[in-house]
């Protein structure tokens, strides 16, 4: 039987890593970002023995500070990865034509998608800027909300360069109210993006989901 | 800090605190040439109220320590507190309740600090001077001419820009209080705003600020000391003051100009429910069984976690108490515009609600995920009808 399809590496190892701790990153931080927000009483025992919202709070934390540092390497990665420096790709969106083609076969009006060159499509690209927003507003407000609780080490560095923005936004009030409103954003995106991963597999069989495992994406060999 | 144990460290230190009290006492006795003679006798006045030498001791430790200064520094401090009634203050009114003044004069039991208030020179005050009309305005006129670059211009009340100024006019002149605040304030040594009214607009400008209200650094746009505070603490105020006579220099300020001695921490941190807090504890509803055992007010909207104030540590009439420890969270009046921001004040910060009815972030939130999900669902039976038997 003749060959039909050809394997080809299109993400580094070091895409992987970073994709998955951050998925991993952003689950904990949405569990227990959500229990800090509207956190449940632990009645029975002794307050000396319960430590609950502490320990939740450690976690979300640390992960928070992963996040952080998850950030900036993803960031580095777009444009010094060895492997493929992707920061032009997120900029797919630009030529109209194909952005309106994608969203016609997004629609389900068109049966084929265009043929882009680009790492990402032109709507999948429109969504990771956005993420890559979201990103960095959550992780923001989240050090200015840490760096009221903490006062030393890379917090209070932290803090003490964004207190400033903390002004400019109203105080720590509206800081906390913006940090809960763009964790509903990552909600959002996570439904939309693992929907998306798995159509696209269905779709054009190119088996998008397991090349964020394997690195490896199917692509039909020509003729 | 881990610096404590190097001696290095301790002598520069203990020479820099060393210095500071040069500083102090010679200011303290340029103060003592140049300011008016003291009209009142602080220790007469303290006696007459009840109040031990002990009692002013120990306050002047307290002040000391709240201040930020060593032991070494309790003596000036009792001499800043003896020489309190030298600096002339004028105290302006504005938009606003009084309810600061109020708080600083109706103590049932006053304490050091309220007597020490009461000691001021106040040159003129709107709400407890006798003179009306032209004579007011003269007295006015004459403090500010006399006392020129060395009395403390108090203010109280945001000031409304709606109108070119004319929804608070004052005096039989017609002022508006922009005119005012702006003759007073350009003649003061430095001008101190009393509460969050002063200092950031408060409740008048909340929204929708019809006439326009924001506080005097803004309106004026003259550097200001903010006691913020609704009403705020009287000890803050004396504390400044000391501070200003001691030093001849105002203390250190936050971004928001609120002194740090005051304000520099969150009321979250030093709040006696803290341990129920990081606990899980939580009072779940007014008077119930956590009430009563005094767990966090978290759940309850305490918005302790977002502000920054001393009151946990200083308490309210006479150290008795404070709202948290009285039962209900803290509503985070020391913060710019908290009317706004930290509404609803009886609710955690999520359940803001838009547009009346339950619609909160979170019911949002939930309404937008089902939507997606329902979009999803029917974007893939269509997708598989549509794309049946592609390869």
């Amino acid at each position: 039987m003749e060959k039909k399809f050809t394997s080809e590496k299109e993400w580094s190892v070091a895409m992987r890593i970073n994709h998955w701790a951050m998925a991993i990153s952003i689950f904990v931080l949405i569990v227990t970002g959500f229990y800090i927000a509207e956190p449940f009483t632990v009645s029975s025992g002794e307050t000396v023995d319960k430590f609950l919202m502490g320990n939740i709070r450690y976690a979300h934390i640390l992960f928070g500070v992963f996040l952080v540092f998850l950030f900036i390497w993803r960031v580095y990665l777009a444009f010094f990865s060895r492997f493929h420096a992707d920061w032009k790709d997120f900029f797919a969106w630009a030529d109209m034509k194909m952005t309106i083609d994608q969203i016609k076969f997004y629609l389900l009006i068109k049966k084929e998608g265009p043929e882009y060159k680009t790492l990402y499509g032109p709507m999948q690209s429109l969504a990771y800027i956005g993420l890559f927003f979201m990103v960095f507003v959550i992780v923001i407000t989240g050090l200015i909300l840490m760096g009221a609780g903490y006062h030393e080490g890379f917090t209070a560095v932290a803090y003490f360069i964004l207190r400033p923005v903390e002004k400019m936004m109203g105080g720590l009030a509206v800081v906390r109210y913006v940090h809960h409103v763009f964790t509903w954003f990552f909600i959002l995106f996570i439904v939309v993006h693992i929907y998306m991963a798995f159509w696209y597999d269905a779709i054009l069989k190119k088996g998008t989901v397991s090349s964020m495992i394997s690195g490896n994406i199917f692509k039909k060999a020509k003729e | 800090m881990a610096k404590g144990n190097n001696s290095e460290y301790r002598k520069t230190i203990d020479k820099q605190y060393k210095e500071l009290m040069k500083h102090c006492q010679l200011h303290m006795e340029q103060v003592e040439k140049t300011l008016p003679e003291s009209k009142e006798d602080l220790h007469g006045l303290l006696k007459e109220r009840g109040l031990t030498r002990r009692d002013f001791v120990k306050w002047t430790s307290v002040m000391t320590a709240a201040l930020m200064l060593p032991p070494i520094f309790k003596p000036m401090v009792a001499k800043a507190a003896e020489n309190f009634s030298r600096i002339p203050v004028v105290w302006l009114h504005f938009a606003e309740c009084t309810g600061c003044s109020e708080a600083f004069l109706r103590s049932s039991y006053p304490n050091v600090d309220d007597i020490l208030l009461e000691t001021i020179s106040l040159e003129y005050h709107e709400t407890l001077m006798a003179a009306s009309g032209y004579q007011a305005e003269q007295n006015l006129e004459k403090a500010v001419k006399d006392f020129a670059g060395k009395f403390i211009c108090v203010i109280e009340g945001a000031l409304p820009r709606g109108l070119d100024g004319k929804y608070l006019t004052l005096g039989p002149k017609g002022k508006t209080g922009i005119e005012v605040a702006k003759e007073v304030a350009s003649k003061a040594a430095a001008v101190i705003c009393i509460g969050s009214c002063s200092a950031f607009g408060n409740i008048p400008a909340a929204d929708p600020n019809p006439t326009d209200c924001v506080g005097i650094k803004k309106a004026i746009g003259v550097s200001t000391v903010n006691i913020a505070g609704c009403p705020p603490n009287a000890v803050n105020f004396t504390g400044t003051i000391l501070h200003y006579l001691m030093f001849g220099a105002l203390p250190a300020l936050d971004n928001l100009g609120r002194p740090v001695w005051a304000y520099g921490k969150r009321i979250h941190d030093y709040c006696e429910r803290r341990p129920h807090y990081d606990a899980s504890e939580f009072v779940e509803e007014w008077g119930d069984e956590s009430a009563l055992k005094g767990w966090c007010l978290y759940k309850m909207g305490c918005k302790g976690p977002y502000t920054y104030a001393n009151c946990g540590k200083v308490r309210f009439n006479g150290g008795i108490s404070w709202p948290v420890m009285s039962g209900h969270g803290c509503i985070g009046c020391t913060e710019p515009d908290f009317w706004d921001t930290m509404a609803p004040l009886e609710k955690p910060l999520p359940d803001k609600t838009y547009g009346g009815g339950e619609k909160t972030v979170d019911n949002i939130g939930i309404a937008l995920t089902g939507i997606a999900a329902a979009g999803i669902a029917a974007h893939a039976v269509a997708s598989g009808i549509r794309h049946k038997g592609d390869k």
